[in-house]
């Protein structure tokens, strides 16, 4: 048996180990203030527990968040993660940009199931010998009493019980395949239920997108249309081939992925055809320097909804930020709380069974990176997976490797993510990673009321930080 | 004449399967475990381990969205364990399975993969660990009723009853009751004396329309390695590995070490063509520099290269590839266009 399966462990065992246990804490602290103030609680002969394993960093603005997981991984029963008090920074404001991240990747730790209680945050100043020595003194005398953790991508928890139990209720027998008309691909698998597929928007949306589109490459505007096709996307560099854009009920797929694309790039200035949701895309590449809006001609769609999860609650019927805007939409429904409802269902459960819950998900994760590569927040050239000297991400899809991507995933769109739930539709494995980025985004909304993509003006979450960012959860 | 089972018998000798030790696989529902909010995706069916018989879905889908290679090729599997001591390195085998398998219902296109992938698995080097699950492995298919615009069985020479692969067949019958064709001696020892005689016989359903010509695909893949074909369909193509890991037939792997500075693992795990990482030279060069190279690269392996070695087409048409492609590709959506 590797250490790669978590082994189920007996509730006896659990009890003897803990008549000996020995909590093991991991301490990142920062090089500046933290490590010099556990410095100073040795010369100064202030005793504390033997638990506690230092591990200096430069700042702690740039302690990795996978280190914080990778310490449980390895064994670690609580982690703490400390710094300069806000002001005292040696670099001014390191402490600050990661006060903020933290204040999000609690939230996704949460969603995810870990435990909490084991995570700790301080301010220890290079003076305060005696705040450490008590700091230390407490995380291992509340670690003694939680004892060892267990949990960690446990897919079994008997707490979780009925709420996941996921078997068909009634017949065996699978939901009825729904073939689409629309022809083979994506439209297939995430046809709605239901849903009225492939026809086309009442209104004339598609006639006016062709017309549009005729106009922009007769007129040498644009060198290539970015559509829809029947199948999939197209990409229409010729007039008399407009024909081949469709609007309907199929157009799901956000368009904007391909503008990093180099094939695409090398086609000339682009016209690229959005909906509101995939619109907001735009806006955050813009922001992150990714695109040139003046490079490229948007036409965005009016549209009442694919008949997507993301679509019920949808407030950006109309593009804001288009060039032209094809179609007429009726009004925006009021923002209601629906939006989260799926999400609260998950957080409803105990931290043990969300845990459980993603730990039975990701075990039909096959690492096909599809929701990597349809994210147009997903752009760089070489992603930390495929980093190999040395492996930051196991690239193996066990629970651990499963586990660390989609963490790395999900926090590297942590206030970027703009909800078109591309990686959801995506997934083959059909894991619901929305609900990832809806928790991200859900902290973005509660602690810093910002939502990536809706206001062009709005600085980028995450690589800015405010004095007032909330420091409950830190000592 | 004709041997029968009904559903309920089937599902009982699931049930008595499982109860022997076997680790028995099918197609299992997938549901949101959150249904009170809109989903994404609806439920979906997926080739698993059965925990009880249950679980098993016989109908209502066209195909899982998965394949059933995961279970004799999984996606991750230790080869030996490593240790650094202070001399040198130990080195642990990892004790090969010995559980003995079916896969229950699993689809012809399915089964068929199992004899194209035996090929390659044993053409110079004998996988072990490979062989050793085949042969504990049975496998129950269960002919297909339905197909679906992905399908493209008829055009790679398969069919909805395409014996090929299978260890023994149930056709439906209607009312909950089964044919049952034994084809193997394997097959034979699972069904032995569970099931009656009768009159009545199975009728195959027509399968899928043929959409192209299989061979004349494999001529011009081999004619036109620099067409500008290539870079003018791929253009949409993102470069996941969905449809790699979804194909009952792509076998890729890549070796890793996973572990520590004291031990860890030498682990094989699936890869695709489609990954930028796949041929990328450690001097930064890659011959495959795109994703048009990428796409003809599968079509070529399945249709040509595959073909011309081992004497059979990589590809059984089950359309997962279509299926699972998040922008609509897959070799039917090449392939046609052609």
């Amino acid at each position: 048996m590797s250490e790669h399966t978590v082994a189920p462990v007996s509730v006896a065992a659990v009890c003897d180990r803990r008549a000996e246990f020995e909590p093991k804490i991991v301490a990142f602290v920062c090089n500046w203030c933290t490590y010099l103030g556990a410095d100073l609680a040795g010369t100064t002969r202030l005793e504390y527990p033997p638990n506690v394993r230092i591990i200096r960093l430069p700042c702690t603005g740039r302690i990795d968040f996978n280190l914080i997981i990778k310490a449980f991984e390895m064994g670690a029963d609580s982690v703490l993660v400390s710094g300069c008090h806000p002001g005292d920074c040696h670099y001014t404001s390191g402490n600050y940009h990661a006060r903020r991240r933290w204040i999000l990747f609690r939230e996704l730790l949460q969603a995810l199931g870990f435990d909490l209680e084991r995570i700790y945050f301080t301010w220890i100043s290079a003076a305060e010998g005696h705040k450490w020595q008590q700091t230390v003194k407490e995380i291992t005398e509340k670690t003694r009493k939680l004892g060892p953790y267990t949990g960690l991508y446990r897919s079994s928890a008997a707490s979780v019980g009925a709420t996941l139990v996921v078997a068909p209720e009634g017949g065996h027998e699978g939901r009825p395949y729904d073939a689409s008309p629309a022809g083979v691909g994506a439209t297939l698998v995430v046809a709605p239920e239901g849903g009225h597929k492939g026809r086309p928007y009442d209104g004339g949306g598609e006639a006016a997108l062709r017309e549009t589109c005729r106009r922009l490459l007769a007129e040498g505007s644009v060198k290539v249309v970015i559509g829809y096709g029947r199948r999939g996307p197209v990409f229409v560099t010729r007039p008399e081939d407009v024909e081949q854009l469709v609007w309907n009920n199929q157009c799901l797929a956000n368009l904007t992925v391909y503008l990093k694309r180099k094939e695409i790039r090398a086609l000339g200035r682009p016209a690229i055809v959005v909906k509101g949701c995939d619109e907001r895309a735009l806006v955050v590449l813009e922001k992150e320097s990714q695109i040139d809006r003046k490079e490229m001609y948007v036409i965005g769609m009016a549209c009442e909804g694919m008949g997507q999860a993301k679509c019920e609650t949808c407030e950006a019927h109309l593009p804001r930020f288009a060039d032209e805007v094809v179609g007429e939409a009726g009004k925006h429904p009021a923002e209601t709380g629906e939006r989260w409802k799926s999400l609260e269902s998950l957080l409803a459960l105990p931290a043990a069974g969300r845990m459980a819950y993603w730990a039975r998900e990701f075990e039909r994760c096959v690492k096909c990176y599809a929701c990597r590569q349809v994210c147009p927040m997903c752009y760089c050239e070489r992603c930390l997976v495929e980093k190999n000297r040395p492996t930051e991400i196991e690239p193996s899809a066990t629970a651990k490797g499963n586990f660390a991507w989609h963490i790395l995933r999900a926090f590297h769109l942590a206030g970027r993510c703009v909800g078109c739930d591309e990686c959801t539709r995506a997934c083959p494995a059909a894991i619901d990673l929305r609900l990832l980025n809806l928790s991200l985004a859900k902290a973005a909304e509660e602690h810093f009321a910002y939502r990536a993509g809706t206001d062009p003006k709005a600085d980028l979450l995450i690589g800015a930080y405010s004095l007032q960012d909330k420091e409950n959860f830190i000592r | 004449m004709s041997a029968t089972i009904s559903q309920a018998e089937l599902r009982e000798l699931v049930a008595s399967w499982i109860a022997q030790g076997k680790r028995v696989a099918g197609p299992r529902l997938v549901a949101p475990a959150f249904r009170s909010a809109p989903q994404v995706k609806p439920a979906c069916v997926f080739y698993a381990p059965l925990e009880s018989s249950g679980e098993l879905s016989l109908g209502g889908f066209i195909r899982p969205a998965n394949s059933v290679k995961e279970f004799i090729f999984p996606k991750h599997e230790e080869l030996y364990a490593y240790r650094i001591t202070g001399q040198g390195i130990e080195l642990s085998e990892v004790e090969p399975p010995a559980v003995e398998q079916v896969l229950i219902a699993a689809r012809p296109c399915d089964a068929a993969s199992l004899p194209i992938l035996d090929h390659v698995f044993n053409w110079d080097y004998k996988d072990e660990l490979y062989d050793r699950k085949r042969q504990l492995t049975t496998v129950v298919t269960l002919a297909c009723t339905a197909h679906d615009d992905a399908c493209f069985c008829t055009s790679v020479g398969l069919g909805p009853a395409a014996e090929r692969g299978s260890d023994a067949m149930l056709l439906e019958l209607g009312e909950g009751e089964y044919e049952v064709r034994c084809l193997t001696e394997k097959g034979k020892a699972l069904f032995d004396g569970k099931l009656q005689a009768s009159e009545r016989v199975a009728s195959v359903p027509a399968g899928p329309e043929k959409r192209f010509d299989a061979v004349e695909v494999g001529a011009f893949v081999k004619e036109h390695f620099d067409s500008p074909f290539w870079p003018a369909h791929t253009l949409a193509c993102l470069g996941c590995g969905a449809c790699a890991y979804t194909c009952p037939t792509c076998h890729c792997f890549d070796i890793v070490d996973e572990g520590n500075i004291e031990r860890g693992v030498r682990a094989r795990n699936w890869d695709s063509c489609q990954f930028t990482m796949f041929t990328l030279h450690a001097s930064g060069h890659n011959p495959r520099p795109n994703q048009a190279a990428r796409q003809r690269q599968r079509i070529d392996h399945k249709f040509h290269v595959y073909p011309e070695k081992f004497g059979e087409i990589l590809c059984t048409g089950c359309g997962n590839c279509a299926r699972n492609c998040p922008v609509g590709m897959g070799v039917l959506g090449v392939v046609t266009a052609l």
